[in-house]
């Protein structure tokens, strides 16, 4: 379960602040994939990344009883100078994980071959987040926060993304932030919509599109 | 989560970004880290060949090499390890996406292997010294070790007050090297402070870098007593530093984070 309690967070502009998240609250319960949908620059992933950890937010707080991703579908984090084995290696550390289990899930997950052991600088953009997925999923987390899932591969790729999320759902629920309403149909049970630094949860996936589409 | 295992988690992190580090830096060959032994090493050399062939004497007895080497690895330590702390969070700013990584851990893993890889040093030199002239004297470890930790630390906490300034003003990152530069000629590199004249000391004291290189020294010669080392001065710079970079680290932390 992870709870947001009265999140607030603002970035300085050139003129005041720009309020992008305000006053939010809400319990992700254990087991449930939940959506939140909103436009681009809403806030999403901002959220994620307080979610996460990486942001503080300015006011409120977040409670996290279980173990949380870091926001997926972004390929930051690696060190292009080092390989992909040697970045896996460094993740698997510092989440205190079993490192040789670790390095051969990703090896055969990835798809890299190869290219595993070569610097990651010689990747291209999909190879990267083939990369981060597969280290995200060799890591075994309760909780993945996942920003648009979309970028991630080809099709068939995708397809194993979905497939691997499918076999670990007694484990492991999603939270995932997206702009297009399609995306979350796919993965979500339910769904809560980001709108003007408000976070609205609806009782169906319906009704979260009319709300999006009326705003 | 019970303390304990809070820092066992840190410990890992640490570890982690230790071996990462030395991976990025030295190269992916185990090879790679005698280019780190070889560097100050190099710098011996050259001090010995200019004091050898300018003939200069040293006092209280002290031999070319060990006078070189008490002075390089403490002035190298304090360098090294400013340079590296001012420089951890811009250089690993990407790790900050791990939410369990935090702006003091990249500085701490940092640290930590500088001040490794240059106690190797010291203790390579010394101990093939030492063989070369049979004899191995050291006058007082705690001192000499004491000596070296306060250098390390000096840095450290200079370097922690820095980097935290330098998110707010990049004006520090220029005027670092300006400043640092002249601590090379009288940080006791190719003097020591009982032979100077008294006006010169008083006036050379105020640099605390001095102050434990001075320490080194009285740790390793027997011959030598630095009688006008004083610790709390020298305290007082480290202690007085790290509580401001930790003040400015909180509140700069904000301003550190992925935008």
């Amino acid at each position: 379960m992870i709870e947001a309690r009265h999140i607030s967070k603002a970035y300085p502009m050139r003129h005041g602040m720009n309020r992008v998240l305000n006053d939010i609250s809400l319990t992700f319960p254990t087991g449930e994939n939940i959506g939140i949908l909103g436009r681009n620059g809403s806030g999403k992933s901002t959220l994620l990344r307080i979610l996460a950890g990486i942001e503080q937010p300015d006011a409120g707080e977040i409670i996290r009883r279980r173990r949380v991703s870091w926001p997926l579908g972004f390929a930051g984090g690696f060190n292009g100078s080092l390989t992909g084995e040697e970045n896996t290696r460094f993740v698997a550390r510092i989440y205190g994980a079993d490192v040789p289990r670790v390095s051969r899930y990703a090896w055969d997950f990835s798809e890299l071959r190869d290219y595993f052991y070569m610097p990651v600088r010689t990747y291209s953009m999909g190879m990267r987040s083939r990369l981060a997925f597969a280290l995200s999923m060799a890591i075994d987390f309760s909780v993945y926060l996942i920003d648009e899932v979309t970028a991630v591969g080809d099709k068939p790729f995708q397809d194993k993304c979905r497939n691997a999320f499918r076999e670990r759902r007694e484990r492991s629920s999603v939270i995932l932030v997206s702009h297009n309403l399609g995306t979350i149909k796919q993965f979500c049970d339910s769904c809560a919509v980001l709108i003007d630094g408000r976070l609205q949860m609806c009782n169906s996936i319906d009704e979260a599109q009319q709300r999006y589409e009326a705003a | 989560m019970s303390p304990g295992t809070g820092l066992q988690a840190q410990l890992q992190i640490i570890h982690a970004l230790v071996l990462r580090e030395s991976r990025t830096r030295y190269g992916a060959h185990q090879l790679g880290y005698i280019w780190a032994l070889l560097e100050p090493l190099f710098w011996v050399l050259t001090f010995y060949g200019i004091f050898y062939f300018t003939h200069r004497s040293l006092h209280f007895g002290m031999d070319i090499v060990s006078f070189i080497t008490t002075g390089i690895i403490p002035y190298e330590l304090f360098r090294e390890t400013l340079g590296q702390s001012l420089n951890a969070i811009p250089a690993n700013k990407a790790l900050l996406f791990y939410p369990q990584i935090r702006p003091l851990d990249l500085v701490i893993a940092r640290l930590s292997l500088e001040v490794v890889t240059l106690m190797t040093v010291f203790i390579i030199i010394m101990g093939a010294h030492s063989l070369y002239l049979g004899e191995l004297q050291i006058d007082n470890l705690l001192v000499l070790m004491c000596g070296l930790l306060l250098a390390s630390l000096l840095g450290a906490s200079l370097g922690l007050f820095f980097s935290a300034l330098s998110v707010y003003t990049k004006v520090v990152d220029r005027i670092i090297p300006i400043v640092s530069r002249p601590l090379f000629f009288v940080s006791g590199l190719f003097f020591t402070v009982n032979e100077l004249p008294e006006q010169a000391r008083d006036l050379l004291l105020w640099n605390p870098v001095l102050h434990c290189v001075e320490m080194v020294r009285d740790g390793w010669f027997r011959s030598y007593h630095a009688v006008h080392v004083d610790l709390p001065y020298l305290l007082s710079w480290i202690v007085g530093f790290t509580y401001a970079g930790l003040v400015l680290e909180r509140m700069a932390r904000r301003r550190l984070e992925l935008t």
